[in-house]
């Protein structure tokens, strides 16, 4: 609280008392009292009236200080009024009465709300492992298939299975302190499970793997490490280059529909780039036969960590839209071009990463690939 | 044979688990009644236990660790609590695998074949012999009459898989699955390329037509 603060918050009721001391010498004057007397007494009376200001600057200062001293040590701001000191005066005790029942009550609403996100974690949770002993069963059952169904049917359920595993990390990355261990970890180890656990997928989409020296050892949560590589290789298998038998060739745009279009305002340079893009995916599919899709991982140390770099020649992510692919529900152009897409994985990878202390870049260039590198704490 | 104790909550699974451990040759005894485990696994002697743990109305960890002070007896448990939190404490717990639903058949059948090789002491099999071929899995070699051949790693786990099946049609497909469980990340291309060099290795031992084509479904040995 500033001087002019004060003075400000003070002038009506020092004007005031100005006031009653003027009436008081004119009424002294009146009444024959001599000036030397009045002078006297006028000192005197605002000696009094500064003194008392100022010790009510510096008390207000102090106390002012001390609750700003309170507030800036605090963790959680709303429990403010739980630990600032009961004040003096009965206005002030008023008033933080009040501050106080409100304070309580969202106090009340916050840990209301932290139970039930715990509680729907928890559930989602059970329910996560619920729905695991279904798909174990039709894993069991589907041995007896014929070959080709139990092939298409092996592949669906691995879909489920992505799923499930997402909306398990997605409750798990809330509180990463319950579940995940750091430990020594084989970073080979890390990137065979990956390759493992979508294998039905990598295999679907032809994609060829290249693994260059990955015999590190590093420092992390081996299953959290495996779930963020696996996200990155379910990108690269669904954004390779080839057009797959989901992406469909998006509409000749004529003249008439472009007026027609604009007029619903619908991005019409939108269309038009993405029937461009298919355009060149088919020019490029003879050169893809020479240059089939295919994911890169390899490794090197960095001082006390070790970079894993998982590169592919995928359709790339455009350059506006590198900065937010890491953002939660974000699908960019590509995910609305072939669909299926939920912005969820690179955020939660981004999230787990954090909690493991795993530095994540992307980057990205269209039509050529893209690579994102990981970099694990490890010992030099 | 060997006696495997299913010890699970689910009955499609533990029908289904029953079923496809007798068709690979073990014999599977599925328990219903989990509230005296022990004396079950005293009266039937098996010489495995897999445990699921989200059992009802009892501990599958605390049941674990019941086994493993009363006995030796290998315990894999399978489970479909998944975290390293979970699994640290099933391995701390005395289990000798810890598998997480829901599995692969082939990877949940190798893990348990290797825990049971573990418990007896039984060397892993080095060699698989079919139609007078002798594979050596450890040396990458494959013999016929006294000739040897040296094999590289990617002929030598397709060569081994199409033994194990002799006579049986190998679709493609499948040659890819198992060279991917091993690490080998191998392109359609690349297989025809490693089919070819195998055969040119098998015709220098004097089998040219050893490995047959049947056009549209695989190989066959």
């Amino acid at each position: 609280m500033t001087i002019r603060e004060f003075l400000s918050d003070r002038l009506g009721k020092m004007i005031l008392q100005l006031c009653a001391a003027t009436a008081a010498v004119v009424f002294l004057l009146a009444t024959g009292t001599s000036p030397g007397v009045i002078i006297i007494l006028l000192l005197f009376f605002l000696l009094i009236c500064m003194v008392t200001q100022i010790s009510d600057y510096l008390s207000c200062r102090i106390r002012l200080s001390e609750l700003y001293a309170i507030m800036q040590g605090l963790d959680r701001k709303y429990l403010f009024t739980e630990c600032a000191p009961p004040p003096r005066t009965v206005y002030e005790q008023k008033l933080f009465a009040l501050m106080r029942t409100s304070g309580r009550a969202m106090i009340t609403a916050v840990s209301d709300a932290q139970a039930s996100v715990r509680d729907y974690r928890d559930y989602i949770e059970s329910w996560v492992h619920e729905v695991k002993t279904p798909i174990t069963a039709a894993r069991l059952a589907c041995r007896r298939m014929h070959h080709e169904d139990r092939r298409k049917f092996l592949a669906e359920l691995a879909r489920i299975e992505a799923h499930v595993e997402r909306a398990l990390y997605y409750a798990r990355a809330e509180s990463p302190e319950q579940d995940c261990i750091i430990r020594q970890a084989s970073l080979s180890d890390i990137v065979s499970q990956a390759i493992g656990t979508h294998r039905t997928l990598l295999l679907q989409n032809g994609m060829k793997i290249q693994t260059g020296n990955l015999d590190f050892t590093v420092y992390t949560d081996t299953k959290w490490a495996v779930f963020i590589l696996g996200q990155l290789l379910q990108n690269a298998a669904r954004y390779h280059r080839l057009p797959s038998c989901r992406t469909q060739a998006p509409p000749i745009i004529k003249s008439f529909t472009i007026k027609r279009m604009h007029t619903y305002n619908q991005p019409v340079h939108s269309v038009q780039r993405q029937r461009g893009k298919y355009i060149a995916q088919i020019k490029d599919s003879k050169s893809l036969r020479r240059n089939p899709p295919a994911i890169t991982l390899c490794a090197h140390p960095l001082g006390r960590q070790v970079q894993l770099a998982v590169s592919d020649n995928g359709i790339g992510i455009p350059a506006h839209e590198l900065p937010r692919v890491f953002d939660r529900g974000f699908t960019g152009s590509n995910g609305r071009l072939r669909g299926g897409s939920t912005g969820m994985g690179l955020y939660l990878c981004r999230k787990l990463a954090d909690a493991l202390e795993i530095d994540m870049h992307i980057s990205s260039k269209e039509q050529k690939g893209t690579v994102v590198t990981l970099i694990f704490p490890a010992k030099q | 044979m060997q006696k495997i104790m299913i010890i699970e909550d689910d009955q499609f699974i533990r029908d289904e688990l029953a079923l496809l451990l007798e068709n690979e040759g073990y014999l599977a005894v599925p328990v219903t009644d989990y509230t005296d485990v022990i004396k079950q696994i005293r009266v039937h002697k098996p010489d495995l236990v897999l445990l699921d743990l989200g059992l009802p109305g009892r501990d599958g960890l605390a049941l674990c660790a019941q086994i493993r002070k009363s006995s030796t007896l290998p315990v894999i448990i399978v489970t479909s609590r998944d975290s390293s939190a979970d699994e640290f404490r099933g391995l701390s717990l005395g289990s000798d695998d810890y598998i997480t639903k829901p599995y692969d058949v082939p990877v949940l059948l190798a893990r348990l074949k290797a825990v049971l090789r573990r418990s007896a002491g039984v060397p892993e099999t080095d060699t698989i012999e079919a139609h007078g071929l002798t594979l050596s899995l450890t040396k990458g070699t494959v013999s016929l009459d006294g000739c040897t051949m040296e094999l590289t790693r990617n002929e030598l786990k397709i060569l081994a898989h199409l033994m194990t099946h002799a006579g049986e049609i190998v679709s493609r497909a499948d040659l890819i699955d198992v060279l991917w469980e091993n690490q080998i990340y191998i392109d359609d291309n690349t297989l025809s390329v490693n089919i070819t060099r195998l055969r040119t290795k098998l015709s220098g031992l004097g089998m040219p037509e050893c490995i047959r084509t049947r056009r549209g479904m695989g190989y066959q040995l």
